[in-house]
């Protein structure tokens, strides 16, 4: 909302600097977003007396005129008819800067000296009259800046008004919040109409078939209006509110709507047929033509208003073009009403039109200012366009507002509410000063009825956050709470997330955040099969694009979008993570279920220190990732099974991550055909877990094992087994086997090349074997080591390297 | 005898002081200490004393040899360490060359801001909890005392699923999750994505907010400013100068916007916080007797306060970002940063 300090002044005292009104204004809930001045765009430009006015020798449609500025006189050819000896006229004088950065300077026009110009509304841009010189009020004072002599500039401030203080979409709402800051006295507008003899009632009549949706309308009828542009003064008001002057009547509705809040409509009475007003929601299939010259088909609960036969406006959002204030308008049919907001707001939403009389309406106006409003601008327009006002007005009420009344209020409650000591004479005088009625029931308990523009003020709370508002926020002392018994939980997967970030930040991740919408054309790209899981997607009705239409159901697509941005900017060596949760499609009208998951992707070189080597990252990098991850996580029995399939996966180079037999995520190389379509060069590994899986296997129990007192022997055997035969495989052998003694097994080496057969691999493992009381003799160790290895040559037909292979 | 020794001793530090080289230490050892040396000499000879000042004169020669041992052993240590410092460095490598780093990822800032106000609100008995992205129209929007076509709608646009299931618009909806399961009292945190369709220089339609509940009995206003205050000065430092000022939410009342005095200018009015010197940081109020009532509080009996901030919001001013949706491209170059 603009309120223009120099309208506000009309109705309240301000003796504050603007700085300090804008801040009171915004400690008690109107906040200032920005104040400007406003003041016109020329310089140098001043009152100015006309002494002489001669035809130009040369020139038939000039003038050589004396001007005065009190002490020297100049003299200016002018080109205007307009002027008269004795008329006083803005004048620029040379070196003047009109709007448009044109400087004035002394020139000859066809043989006459002109030291200066003298100057239309138009070239002062305070006006649109270009016809002439602008005469000016005879009483200015001659010499004086004009800018100052017709008081031009002024200070515009732009107020948020949060959308429970409807009363403050206009000037007097602002006005009289200002009056109740500073405790000057608040004028209402004085309104006082003239009105001749012929009677309303002769003339038109209204009536209201839908009173749930228009509990309230009044009518004027002004006759014998000249349409034309509104005065100088009101033309300026309503610019500074941002809004446009159009003509005399269209401007006095606006203006009005600007100064008391009650949006008017005018209308041109003879395009109402039969003369009158119906109040009604449409016929089927009514249409509509509004002013912004759009036809409509009505829905069935937007309110009309219409004439004896049809629709003439969209009640409270927009006039008809049907009925609309024309050129050679004479009779004006002039609408204040209220509507019901809630209808309004749906009828505006669905029309799509979000005029300022809709916003209004739709927040709720004072029910009972409407007749008020009819009688102001009723009296501007006679004022302002000649008209005469007909006797009386129309004001059908058949359902009254519901408005709020007697209010409890207790003291106690209020200072409990706000932690204050406030005393009940500070309570009454606040209220009071926002015109509400108090009275006092028993010690401490009031009762209190709120003005009926305060549409917001319905319960004790209400009053309260009064209270608060102008005893001041920030006098209300700082406390803390007193100490709770409310014990700290903290939730199992919010402890596991915490420590998954510690351990991939350790593992060199950086974490990322993406959108939780996808284009639903990447599960595609992930080649995922009708059936899975991850087609059942949350579709967004409307989405902003099509590329975030539908919710994610799996990480992998937007890891695989960060590595594509990152490869576009030049950077393919990537290490990134993300924890976020999918979606997945229920049934109808059931929210859908959601997950968290964690996602990972490994891409480029290892490291990016250019003097020391360079390795390409591969499978075992990110497999080293989820290890790290379950020994972080204490999970001890994690496995990664070969035969586990993703359709984005590369088939021989990606494997399910599995606990306790239970599946929680996959891992493995994007596949090539993936890479290719998105149009990536290197190699990419991903892999997703199920956080909430993740979490179950996690205890957070870590068991002290004594440190072993008695040495440990190791021996190493290289196998060579075929080349797909699995570690795993043996080690499981190993570990079967070798229960009592054999601490751990573990691969040290993988070779195939020279001296290997082709189509087999040597496998490099490490027994180590260790008694938990004593020390092991060399015998005790062959013997079950012996075993162990003959064990896997049998199950796994592997032979030992160096005997004789 | 005693007066000779003296002599003796301050020709000894004498000549010590002007001695540079290993062999003139060496050289000193010898002449003083020496099996011939001076002082050996001296020592040797006490026999010739009166037995009544021999103790006093052999104390004190034994004294000036300790002295004089000692200097020359330091002496003779600083030499040595000198020498093998030259054979060491012929070893010396380019300390200027980078280090062998294991790299250490960075946390996403969004995550470490919400870490930050989690870990305060922690300390002060708030819990961390959850609630679902996609919400009930109900919780979103209508528990909140925010019914439909109720203009406080227009402050929030809203991404639909269903008539009545939406993206959540703020993590508010949480708030009422957990007052239907927990009796009073009541501290929690909720930190999560939000998501309004929006996009632009200032706003992505997703993005992050946390909201905070305290619900107690007997809890004021003045302990909503409490809380806040304090949050705010761990947040953005101790000297950091904060304004309550009054404003609107459904769900609370009396409602209060919290500013802090602008980081950029300190004040004085500058293009981040429009002229205005201050920085809008959070929304909060006491909890709205309707809300209560929807979850079956009574708020005769308990009062409390709630509050919510957005993190990117916190993020830009702490970090400098000028543009929100640097967040969510997940440029290495932007997360390397932090
Ligand atoms: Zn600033």
């Amino acid at each position: 909302m603009l309120a223009s300090l120099k309208w506000l002044k009309e109705y309240v005292e301000i003796r504050i600097s603007p700085a300090e009104l804008v801040d009171k204004l915004t400690m008690v809930g109107l906040e200032v977003e920005s104040m400007r001045e406003r003041s016109p765009s020329f310089r140098n430009i001043v009152v100015a007396k006309i002494l002489s006015v001669k035809h130009h020798p040369q020139a038939d449609k000039c003038f050589l005129c004396e001007v005065t500025t009190g002490d020297t006189t100049y003299p200016v050819v002018c080109g205007a008819g307009n002027i008269r000896s004795g008329n006083v006229v803005p004048f620029a004088k040379v070196g003047a800067v009109i709007p448009g950065g044109y400087t004035i300077r002394s020139s000859k026009i066809r043989g006459e000296i002109s030291e200066g110009m003298l100057c239309s509304e138009e070239e002062l841009g305070i006006g649109d009259d270009s016809t002439g010189i602008m005469i000016l009020p005879g009483n200015l004072p001659i010499g004086k800046d004009l800018s100052e002599a017709l008081d031009l500039t002024d200070v515009v401030l732009d107020i948020a008004i949060t959308p429970n203080r409807s009363d403050c979409l206009s000037i007097i709402g602002i006005a009289r919040e200002i009056a109740a800051i500073t405790g000057s006295n608040f004028r209402y507008p004085d309104i006082n109409v003239t009105e001749n003899d012929e009677d309303i009632k002769k003339i038109t009549s209204v009536h209201i078939l839908d009173p749930d949706l228009c509990p309230r309308y009044s009518a004027r009828i002004i006759k014998n209006v000249a349409i034309g542009p509104s005065p100088l003064w009101m033309r300026q008001r309503l610019e500074a509110v941002g809004l446009r002057a159009i003509n005399n009547i269209v401007d006095v509705t606006n203006y009005v709507m600007m100064e008391l809040g009650q949006p008017l409509h005018a209308f041109d009475f003879r395009f109402l047929e039969e003369g009158r007003i119906v109040v009604r929601r449409p016929l089927s299939g009514e249409t509509f033509v509004s002013l912004d010259e759009k036809e409509r088909i009505l829905e069935t609960d937007t309110l009309m208003i219409c004439d004896g036969v049809k629709p003439v406006a969209i009640a409270g959002i927009m006039g008809g073009l049907n009925s609309e204030v024309k050129e050679d308008t004479e009779t004006i049919l002039l609408e204040s009403a209220y509507f019901d907001p809630i209808s309004t707001r749906k009828s505006s939403k669905w029309l799509g039109m979000n005029t300022d009389a809709a916003f209004r309406f739709g927040r709720g106006v004072d029910p009972e200012g409407v007749v008020n409003a009819s009688a102001r601008a009723a009296q501007l327009m006679a004022e302002i366009s000649g008209g005469t006002v007909c006797k009386g007005c129309i004001d059908e009420y058949p359902q009254k507002v519901k408005k709020a009344k007697d209010i409890p209020l207790r003291v106690k409650r209020v200072n409990d509410i706000l932690g204050t000591d406030i005393k009940d004479a500070e309570i009454v005088k606040i209220l009071k000063s926002l015109n509400m009625k108090i009275c006092e029931d028993t010690n401490g308990h009031y009762r209190a009825t709120p003005p009926t523009y305060r549409v917001d003020i319905e319960r004790e709370i209400d009053l309260i956050e009064e209270v608060a508002r102008f005893h001041g926020y920030d006098r209300i002392p700082v406390t803390l709470p007193p100490g709770s018994s409310v014990t700290v939980t903290k939730d199992h997967k919010e402890i596991v997330r915490k420590r998954l970030r510690e351990i991939l930040q350790g593992s060199g991740y950086s974490e990322i955040i993406t959108f939780s919408f996808i284009s639903p054309g990447s599960l595609d790209m992930l080649g995922l099969p009708a059936g899975d899981d991850r087609r059942k997607i949350v579709k967004i009705r409307n989405p902003l694009t099509e590329d975030q239409s539908v919710m994610r159901t799996t990480l992998v697509s937007n890891l695989l979008e960060t590595m594509k941005k990152n490869a576009n900017a030049g950077c393919f060596d990537l290490k990134v993570f993300e924890i976020g949760r999918v979606f997945f499609h229920q049934r109808e009208g059931e929210l859908p279920k959601d997950k968290n998951m964690f996602g990972c992707l490994i891409s480029g070189m290892l490291d990016n220190n250019i003097w020391l080597s360079k390795t390409s990252t591969d499978f075992y990098d990110l497999k080293g990732c989820v290890e790290n991850i379950f020994d972080g996580l204490k999970i001890l029995n994690g496995e990664f099974r070969s035969d586990y399939r993703e359709t984005f996966l590369h088939p021989g180079k990606s494997c399910g991550i599995y606990v306790d037999k239970r599946c929680i995520g996959f891992l493995g190389e994007v596949h090539p055909d993936v890479l290719l379509k998105m149009d990536l060069k290197n190699k990419v590994y991903v892999s997703e877990i199920d956080m909430e899986l993740l979490a179950d296997c996690f205890t957070g129990d870590v068991c002290y094992k004594e440190l072993p007192r008695f040495p440990s022997v190791v021996r190493d055997v290289a196998f060579v087994v075929g080349e797909d035969l699995e570690a795993d495989k043996m080690l499981n052998i190993a570990r079967d086997m070798g229960k009592e003694l054999l601490e751990k097994v573990s691969v040290f080496d993988v070779y195939s090349g020279k001296s290997i057969t082709q189509g087999n691999k040597s496998v490099g493992l490490r027994f180590i074997y260790r008694a938990p009381e004593r020390t092991l003799t060399d015998d005790e160790v062959s013997q079950v080591h012996s075993g162990i290895v003959k064990h896997i040559v049998d199950l796994t037909g592997a032979k030992i390297r160096g005997e004789g292979n | 005898m005693l007066k000779e020794l003296e002599e003796l001793q301050k020709q000894a530090d004498a000549e010590l002081l002007v001695s540079k080289t290993e062999e003139e230490f060496l050289a000193l050892r010898t002449k003083y200490l020496g099996r011939k040396g001076l002082l050996t000499g001296f020592l040797r000879n006490l026999g010739n004393i009166e037995p009544e000042k021999r103790p006093l004169v052999g104390n004190h020669c034994n004294e000036i040899k300790n002295a004089i041992t000692e200097k020359l052993d330091d002496a003779l240590k600083a030499i040595a360490g000198l020498k093998q410092d030259d054979e060491l460095l012929r070893d010396r490598i380019d300390v200027t060359l980078p280090g062998r780093k294991i790299r250490v990822g960075k946390l996403h800032p969004i995550i470490q801001v919400s870490r930050d106000i989690c870990e305060i609100f922690e300390a002060l008995g708030f819990s961390i909890v959850e609630g679902p992205e996609i919400e009930l129209d109900y919780y979103n929007f209508e528990a909140l005392n925010i019914p439909k076509n109720h203009p406080a709608r227009d402050m929030q646009d809203t991404f639909y699923i269903e008539d009545n299931i939406v993206l959540r618009t703020h993590t508010s909806p949480v708030q009422i999750r957990v007052m239907e399961k927990q009796r009073p009292p009541v501290r929690i945190l909720s930190p999560g994505r939000v998501y309004r369709p929006d996009s632009d220089i200032s706003h992505t339609p997703m993005f992050h907010q946390i909201e905070g509940l305290l619900v107690d009995k007997s809890i004021t206003f003045g302990d909503l400013k409490g809380v806040l205050t304090s949050f705010l000065k761990q947040l953005f430092g101790e000297g950091t100068a904060l304004r309550f000022r009054p404003s609107f939410f459904p769900f609370t009342e009396p409602s209060a916007e919290v500013d802090i005095r602008c980081v950029m200018c300190s004040g004085a009015g500058c293009r981040v916080c429009s002229q205005t010197g201050w920085l809008e940081i959070l929304g909060s109020g006491m909890v709205d007797p309707e809300v209560f009532k929807n979850v079956d509080y009574d708020p005769e009996d308990v009062s409390g306060f709630a509050f919510g901030l957005g993190l990117e919001r916190i993020a830009m001013l702490k970090f400098g970002i000028s543009d929100i949706r640097l967040f969510f491209e997940n440029d290495q170059r932007f997360l390397e940063q932090f």
